[in-house]
């Protein structure tokens, strides 16, 4: 063997490309923290100062009073129905439009682009934007929390699904054609069966995300156990709040359970 | 010789049973819901007038006088994004690699998970109002939320990361003697630091929605305008506000996701008409 090859290869100069991206990650931070430009204060005195009179309330948030909870469970159970059916609304229209999106369900590039740039553009909106507006149009209730709901998933589902069927192994696609069916009847018997188990995983997991939104939609008076949550932090009944928060906490850790282990089931 | 007889015969259909009755009940419990609901359905009927009514009043003649403010208070909602994305990603990094299997032992490993479930349950805007206590109403108390709210789902992606990449560099580092910190720099850092970059750069762009919404409790930012025009029916300022919100965030994640694209498949890949 020649010492040649026994040579270490020359390392590679990786540290200008490092020193670029730190030095603009550097900047974009010290723009976002100047005050003067209408940045972030990092203002640790006032965590210093004001650590006092926090820590009492959150030390009533850990003494959770449970005599609040008779009054939660009517909320409770809105929230979960809130969740059930916006997410059932939105399954629905998912399907429609996931083909809709898609490139090899949909061969027709305008009506693809047009299904894309409106959901895209759905999607940008932040779902408690939706409820403010929505309950400014319509009034409190629990109707607009639902289409709030829907809205924020079909944003999901239909973005994840239709690029799954977009990258899916379109060979049986090729064959439904090559069979003469039209494209209707390709995507209802070669295309579904191949995305129900994705369809039905990110379904799943747009109610985990529902029931975590549609708890706190209530702030903005679209129903559910966020109206309570204002209406204790209203009244400084950091307790309360605790037991709300606990309760939140203990559905949404459940339901992630069970839709973890119905997800796996999928695969 | 004669060939064997092929069977044309269709195979049986595989069992549905399991499937029809799951269908079943999710059916009867969705009626369920909406039967107990009681949503005001007569309000549905109204809402296509309703939407162009107030459409009309917010796109027909925008107030464009309130852009200025606008972008100044989007730059602030932005700019909350971007300190919570930062801290969140440090302390979910500092705090995911060891939760990783393979890296941390057991007793570090399941406290960590347990945390980051805690907090990925809980709302953003309930973290911010339990840290208003301590820092008051401004945009460092959202910038804080995001990142505590942030470290619950991204400290999961890290270590789910970790466990997901190709551990052979990291079992050639402890063959070489290297200690925990040596495997995690050497073994594991430089295999997965491009999709953690993609992933912070991606908590990023969460972060300028959620910070958006942050404002209805009085942070501060475009979520602030957003609920004080509306409750004040300004519609034509209403507007102005929801098209920057949108133009901000399919601009914000456009770029991200361009950078992404990048860090994960390198310089040489151009964009292969993903757009269509």
């Amino acid at each position: 063997m020649s010492a040649a090859e026994l040579s270490l290869p020359p390392r590679p100069r990786v540290w200008p490309r490092i020193a670029v991206i730190a030095g603009v990650v550097a900047v974009i931070t010290v723009l976002t923290t100047l005050p003067t430009l209408g940045g972030v204060d990092i203002d640790l005195h006032a965590i210093a100062r004001n650590w006092g009179n926090g820590a009492e309330r959150i030390a009533k948030l850990f003494h959770p009073d449970f005599s609040i909870l008779p009054r939660t469970w009517k909320p409770l159970l809105e929230t979960l129905e809130m969740a059930l059916i916006g997410t059932g609304i939105a399954a629905a229209l998912a399907v429609p439009l996931t083909l809709w999106a898609a490139r090899p369900s949909n061969p027709l590039v305008g009506s693809r682009r047009v299904v894309r740039l409106v959901l895209n553009v759905v999607r940008a909106v932040p779902d408690l934007v939706y409820a403010t507006i929505l309950v400014a149009m319509i009034g409190v209730g629990t109707l607009p929390g639902i289409i709030t709901l829907v809205l924020f998933d079909l944003g999901i589902v239909v973005k994840l699904v239709s690029e799954a069927v977009d990258s899916a192994d379109a060979s049986y696609m090729e064959a439904g054609r090559a069979a003469g069916g039209t494209q209707a009847q390709i995507n209802r018997l070669t295309t579904l069966p191949q995305i129900w188990p994705m369809f039905g995983s990110q379904v799943l997991y747009s109610l985990e995300l529902n029931v975590r939104v549609s708890a706190i939609l209530g702030i903005v008076g679209a129903g559910g156990l966020g109206r309570l949550i204002d209406e204790v932090r209203g009244f400084y009944r950091y307790d309360a709040l605790g037991t709300i928060i606990l309760e939140i906490l203990v559905v949404v850790i459940v339901i992630e359970v069970i839709s973890n282990a119905l997800r796996k089931r999928l695969r | 010789m004669t060939a064997p007889a092929i069977s044309f015969r269709v195979p049986p259909r595989p069992s549905r049973v399991v499937v029809q009755i799951a269908s079943i009940a999710v059916g009867i419990l969705l009626v369920a819901a909406f039967w107990n609901l009681g949503i005001a359905w007569e309000k549905l009927a109204t809402l296509p007038s309703r939407l162009g009514h107030y459409g009309a009043l917010m796109f027909a003649d925008p107030n464009w006088s309130k852009l200025p403010e606008a972008l100044y208070q989007t730059w602030r909602s932005v700019a909350m994004a971007w300190v919570g994305a930062l801290l969140g990603v440090v302390v979910s990094t500092v705090l995911g690699i060891p939760a990783a299997a393979g890296v941390g032992p057991w007793w570090l490993r399941l406290p960590l998970r347990g945390l980051f479930a805690v907090l990925r349950a809980i709302p953003e805007i309930i973290i911010a109002i339990i840290i208003l206590t301590v820092t008051g109403l401004t945009p460092f108390t959202g910038a804080l939320a995001l990142a505590i709210g942030g470290i619950g789902t991204h400290g999961k992606w890290t270590y789910e990361t970790i466990e997901s990449v190709s551990h052979g560099t990291a079992e050639a580092v402890k063959a070489c003697g290297g200690n925990v910190l040596e495997v995690a720099r050497w073994g594991l850092w430089t295999v997965a630091s491009p999709e953690l970059m993609s992933l912070a750069l991606y908590r990023f762009e969460i972060n300028v929605r959620t910070s958006a919404i942050l404002g209805l409790i009085g942070v501060g930012g475009i979520g602030d305008m957003l609920t004080g025009y509306t409750q004040y029916r300004q519609w034509d300022t209403v507007g102005v506000l929801i098209i920057v919100v949108i133009v901000i965030t399919m601009s914000i994640d456009a770029i991200s996701g361009a950078i992404r694209r990048r860090i994960m498949e390198g310089a040489t890949v151009r964009d292969v008409d993903r757009s269509v």
